[in-house]
């Protein structure tokens, strides 16, 4: 601490006769010294009469140490009001100056050890600041004492010791008191302590220790109590957060090695869009070198890990990781998943997420960007639940059953790595999975990664009886989402087993696809090839396969469908339609399932030419006629109907183009041939041999939900339906 | 729902067949039909109802504004309370999901994938107009009570 040269130290004493001025200069600590003990004389001298002086004025030039200064210090003892004043005309704390700084003292007392003023109030620029303070200042390299106490009962307490060690203490801080305090000195973060409506307690004890047996030491511990505070968008908030803090550093140079401990027992935080819970509780220990924190060792202890831990360097000016390399071990997938995976992976999804099994992951970043990731799985599941209104099941007594996830994914076990810089790869081992009602048998996969997509040579995927393979399967990875191309191609799945996994009627025959061309966007798969179904006697066959969103509410599909040579008997015995013998073709053009539900299609369906036999049942022929919507008999047939079993027909022929939840239909005249009557009616069923009846329809408008509904009623309750 | 393809020998032929294609688009256009039920709509309908119980308290207390492009926005998360938070994201993320997918549904039940901006567009105001006193409602950039 060094006076400037040229500053005059001095003290004035003004007595009831007048004032004198005595000269004190040297040193500064010296002269503050000296102007107390000239003080103290002065004082003691005139004490044995009356009262000679009033008021004494020690004016000291300037005090300045590492990293402040004051400037125009004095200092007035009020005799008879035992107070005084202290001013500062100037302070300098680093890089920031106050002016006019004034501590008035209740009482001041200035004695051989030094000053003490109590009860003490300070002003800056002629406005008080908010606390009340005692300051004992002891002479020489004695200790100094400053304690602070602030209007809602909170006290900050510091102090010196001959030694340089300097301690210091928070008692009951609240964020609200501390920025008025901070309000002259640290506007901004005084205004940001406000801004983010910070609340709580805080206790803390910070101890410092320079240069003691070799090395500078410094601990500071403590707890929050009650903390929290919320940016104005409510994104990032904490409430009622209680957590205990110590932080130890030591350093015999330029470099400190610290070591700190965090335990949060109490409120929760939202770090959009994460919700965190009191419990984590921190272990860290590196060093600083002023410019970069190193990260030796940290351990985290989080609910739903085993074991997690990090290290890696940390720029304190960009505030971002150099490098930081992150072990997470025996990772419970059921309790993080829905915590930290779901709301960041998929928002939109996250409550219908299902995680399970474990996972022990590796997390390198480096310049803030994530550099590789490593994870391994042990028995992880996935599902995801059927959107709201997406559907749900109703049981055989009515009641809504929990609804079958739509897609299900596991045991899953083996590792990926991925790397933004290079080759990386993924071998799993996949149990078995579930789309919608289809299982999946286990599988293997093996694919080569990269910074941006992936490569899969191969998989086999056991469907029921049958194998789904995929072929050079190329995914890329863009902003706008997943993108890729590959091969599918279905190895027979017998019939009567998919029926029987969809809900359907059981059905002969067997499944196949070659879909060499399969090519999937955003949201979309479209898969160039054909899809065959030996079925019925006949085959059918899809094409222009195309599926957008197929786990979505809105999943859409379209295709054009052809059917040869289905044996009606096979057909209408399986649906229990009644009876009908004969082949037809169907073709469906311009399909489109929406929800797999139907929403437009073209269809037509004619009984092949050619000589076959042909016969319908009673029953058949009263279901057809529900169909078309009542009034498709004449009333002359009708009583014929009742006297045969079977009747013999021509040709039968039935179209149904549906667009905007109506079936607008037609029959036989919907062929070349035409089959137009002259009551507008439309012919479906042309009777031939004996006996012979024509089913004709007449309403050739018929709303779809409620053609499906009839149909479900014939088909499942399995009786006529009342002919009006 | 395709036009039928048009015979059109000469260069002419073919610009005036695009030109009435054009007029046609525009005309069938302008009729487009915002009501038009398939499906996936009704169940994105369905969704979207059952999620409105979860949303009205949050319209009201103006978390959630009705945004100028057709979605909801977590305008003011500090009015949900902390542990509420993350479920008032999930849902105004799960509802945006099933509002673009209504507004992709809806242009395709048209015929008209394209069309999908400006039903979005129709929507929005629809939106607006129908949401209630009290509501937050963004018009251009700026958000005000309705």
């Amino acid at each position: 601490m060094a006076a400037q040269p040229g500053t005059r130290e001095s003290i004035r004493v003004e007595t009831s006769a007048g004032g004198f001025e005595l000269p004190c200069g040297g040193r500064s600590r010296r002269a503050l010294a000296c102007s107390l003990v000239l003080l103290m004389l002065v004082t003691a001298v005139p004490l044995a009469g009356a009262a000679v002086f009033r008021v004494l004025a020690a004016r000291v030039g300037e005090i300045a140490g590492p990293g402040f200064a004051v400037h125009e210090l004095r200092v007035r003892l009020d005799a008879p009001a035992q107070g005084g004043e202290v001013d500062i005309g100037r302070l300098r704390i680093g890089a920031r100056e106050w002016r006019a700084l004034t501590l008035r003292c209740g009482r001041l007392r200035i004695d051989a050890g030094g000053l003490a003023c109590n009860a003490a109030r300070m002003e800056q620029g002629g406005r008080r600041l908010p606390f009340e303070a005692d300051v004992d200042l002891a002479l020489g390299a004695g200790p100094v004492r400053i304690a602070l106490r602030l209007p809602d009962g909170g006290r900050i307490e510091a102090g010196t010791e001959a030694d340089g060690r300097l301690r210091a203490r928070l008692h009951r801080l609240t964020p609200a008191a501390a920025a008025d305090l901070l309000e002259p000195w640290l506007g901004d973060l005084a205004a940001g302590l406000r801004g983010f409506k910070a609340t709580g307690v805080l206790d803390a004890e910070l101890d410092y220790r320079p240069a003691d047996a070799g090395a500078t030491t410094a601990s500071l511990r403590g707890r929050l109590a009650g903390g929290g505070f919320g940016r104005a968008d409510g994104l990032l908030a904490a409430e009622g957060v209680g957590a205990d803090f110590t932080l130890e550093a030591r350093s015999t140079g330029a470099v400190w090695s610290w070591s700190a401990q965090l335990d949060w027992d109490a409120g929760a935080a939202y770090i959009h869009p994460l919700l965190v819970e009191a419990g984590p509780r921190l272990r860290a220990r590196g060093r600083f070198d002023g410019r970069r924190i190193e990260l030796e060792r940290a351990e985290l202890a989080l609910d739903g890990l085993a074991a997690a831990s990090a290290r890696g360097v940390i720029d304190t000016a960009a505030g971002t990781p150099d490098a930081l390399s992150i072990e997470l071990a025996g990772a419970d997938l059921a309790r993080i998943g829905p915590r930290w995976l779901a709301p960041l992976l998929a928002p939109a999804s996250a409550q219908r997420l299902r995680f399970e099994g474990r996972a022990d992951a590796r997390v390198e970043l480096r310049a803030g960007r994530l550099e590789t990731l490593a994870v391994e799985l042990h028995g992880a599941g996935f599902g995801l639940a059927p959107p709201l209104g997406g559907g749900s099941a109703r049981g055989d007594d009515g009641k809504e059953v929990v609804p079958v996830e739509v897609l299900a994914l596991g045991p899953v076990d083996g590792r990926v790595r991925w790397s933004s810089r290079g080759p990386g790869a993924a071998a799993l081992q996949v149990g078995g999975g579930r789309w919608e009602k289809l299982a999946l048998g286990a599988f293997a996969l093996d694919a080569a990664l990269e910074p941006a997509g992936l490569r899969l040579a191969g998989a086999r995927i056991p469907l029921l009886d049958g194998t789904l393979v995929l072929q050079d399967l190329a995914l890329g990875w863009s902003a706008a989402g997943w993108e890729g191309s590959g091969g599918v191609v279905l190895e027979p799945v017998s019939m009567p087993l998919l029926s029987e996994a969809l809900g359907l009627p059981l059905m002969a025959g067997v499944m196949s696809a070659a879909l060499p061309g399969l090519q999937f966007g955003p949201g979309e798969l479209v898969l160039d090839g054909t899809l065959a179904v030996s079925v019925f006697g006949g085959w059918l066959q899809a094409s222009g396969l195309r599926v957008r969103e197929p786990f979505g509410v809105a999943s859409h599909l379209t295709a054009e469908i052809e059917a040869r040579h289905i044996d009606l008997a096979q057909l209408t015995e399986t649906f229990s339609f009644g009876s009908i013998t004969g082949h037809i073709d169907a073709d469906v053009r311009g399909l489109e399932l929406s929800n797999w539900r139907p929403a437009a299609f073209d269809a037509r369906i004619a009984s092949i030419a050619g000589d076959e036999r042909r016969r319908i049942s009673q029953r058949a022929v009263e279901n057809i006629s529900a169909l078309g919507g009542g009034g498709a008999l004449a009333a002359v047939q009708r009583s014929v109907l009742r006297l045969f079993e079977t009747f013999g027909y021509r040709e039968l022929g039935l179209r149904c183009r549906l667009a905007n939840g109506v079936c607008e239909m037609g029959g036989l005249d919907a062929e070349p041939d035409g089959g137009v009557r002259a009551d507008g009616g439309f012919t479906i069923v042309r009777g031939g041999g004996i006996p012979a009846l024509d089913v004709i329809g007449y309403n050739r408008r018929v709303d779809w939900n409620e053609l499906v509904a009839r149909l479900q009623r014939v088909v499942a309750e399995d009786v006529s339906p009342t002919i009006d | 729902m395709k036009s039928p393809s048009m015979p059109s020998a000469s260069l002419t032929g073919r610009v005036a067949a695009v030109f009435i294609g054009l007029a046609l688009a525009f005309a069938v256009h302008a009729q487009g039909n915002l009501e038009i039920d398939t499906p996936a709509i009704s169940a994105l309908r369905k969704a979207m109802q059952q999620r409105h119980a979860q949303l009205a308290p949050l319209y009201a207390s103006g978390a959630v504004g009705i945004a100028a492009d057709g979605t909801v926005s977590l305008r003011d998360a500090a009015a949900v309370p902390l542990a509420q938070r993350a479920q008032a994201n999930a849902a105004v993320a799960a509802e945006n999901a099933d509002r673009a997918a209504l507004y992709r549904e809806i242009a395709r039940a048209n015929g008209h994938p394209e069309w999908e901006g400006e039903v979005r567009r129709t929507f929005a105001q629809r939106w607006l107009d129908r949401a209630q006193p009290g509501w937050w409602v963004q018009q251009g950039a700026s958000w005000s009570r309705k």
